[in-house]
């Protein structure tokens, strides 16, 4: 087995975690009181999106790298490891959260069933280690769906 | 309110599922490798053994899998002087397959005679793999007494 010659740094993961459980609840537990603020779930949907396309464009991982990390209030933890599967998962949050996005109006229940989800992923892949998107990355690598 | 109240219930009754479900699914991997007959086994790899004749792990990872690297391979290292052999599930199918692994890190503890004895499906800790591998050599002692 080749062991990964790329390094990611698990703190700008953590960061992005910390930033979409945030942003869900603040969604979910504030849109009881001010409907408006399920915004925030489609925003949070391009922002996954984007940032899984063009890293340069996630917005939490950024704040990590340009704000964070500089201060020192985030310390990096640098890791020989692959980007693909987190990029995966992320990418999954994001398709989550577009969907929730659709039914957020016609039907809230299941648009913020699908958000809280996400966030309940992030937070297991926060406090465990384990990211459910990368092993639904390794099935498919397995079944040859995807490419390395 | 009421939206959000059944999105939690919705959210906590997935979440039970998932984890019935992923109950289910170690339990039924694990009697399917137990019940092949005769228990898959797998030939020595590598080197010789270091200890003699002694229990060793077989460890399924792949480069997908980020817990194999900051969980798993720390809890093997804390195992000391076991054998561990590395097995790359995403190239090396036909074995992932023999022991019907599902999810990574897998870790099967093998018998001296090199037949599965214990497999653990996900993050296994040192504590519980001390425990297996104790086990393992006190099986390969009384095999030893009944010969």
């Amino acid at each position: 087995m080749s062991t990964p010659t790329q390094v990611v740094d698990h703190s700008a993961l953590k960061v992005n975690q910390t930033g979409i459980i945030a942003t869900v609840l603040v969604a979910f537990i504030g849109s009881a009181v001010f409907r408006p603020l399920l915004v925030l779930i489609p925003l949070l949907a391009i922002a996954l999106l984007l940032g899984t396309f063009a890293p340069q464009l996630a917005l939490f991982k950024q704040l990590y790298f340009k704000v964070l990390k500089p201060r020192g209030v985030v310390k990096p933890r640098p890791v020989q490891d692959r980007p693909e599967p987190h990029n995966f998962a992320q990418g999954l949050g994001g398709v989550f959260l577009a969907v929730a996005s659709i039914f957020l109006i016609p039907l809230p229940v299941v648009g913020l069933a699908l958000s809280l989800l996400v966030a309940v992923l992030a937070f297991v892949n926060l406090a465990f280690g384990y990211c459910v998107g990368c092993q639904i990355f390794f099935q498919l690598e397995r079944r040859g769906l995807i490419r390395a | 309110m009421s939206a959000q109240l059944w999105a939690l219930a919705v959210v906590g009754a997935i979440v039970l599922a998932a984890a019935g479900l992923e109950t289910f699914r170690s339990r039924r991997a694990r009697r399917r490798v137990f019940a092949a007959s005769p228990t898959p086994s797998v030939p020595r790899r590598g080197a010789a053994p270091m200890n003699g004749e002694e229990p060793y792990i077989l460890y399924f990872t792949g480069d997908s899998c980020t817990v194999c690297r900051t969980h798993q391979e720390p809890a093997l290292a804390r195992l000391g002087d076991v054998r561990i052999d590395k097995v790359d599930a995403v190239n090396e199918r036909v074995l992932a397959d023999q022991f019907h692994v599902y999810t990574l890190p897998t870790t099967v503890v093998m018998g001296a005679d090199g037949n599965a004895l214990h497999i653990n499906y996900g993050y296994a800790a040192a504590p519980k793999l001390e425990r297996q591998l104790a086990d393992a050599r006190g099986a390969g002692l009384r095999s030893a007494a009944t010969a």
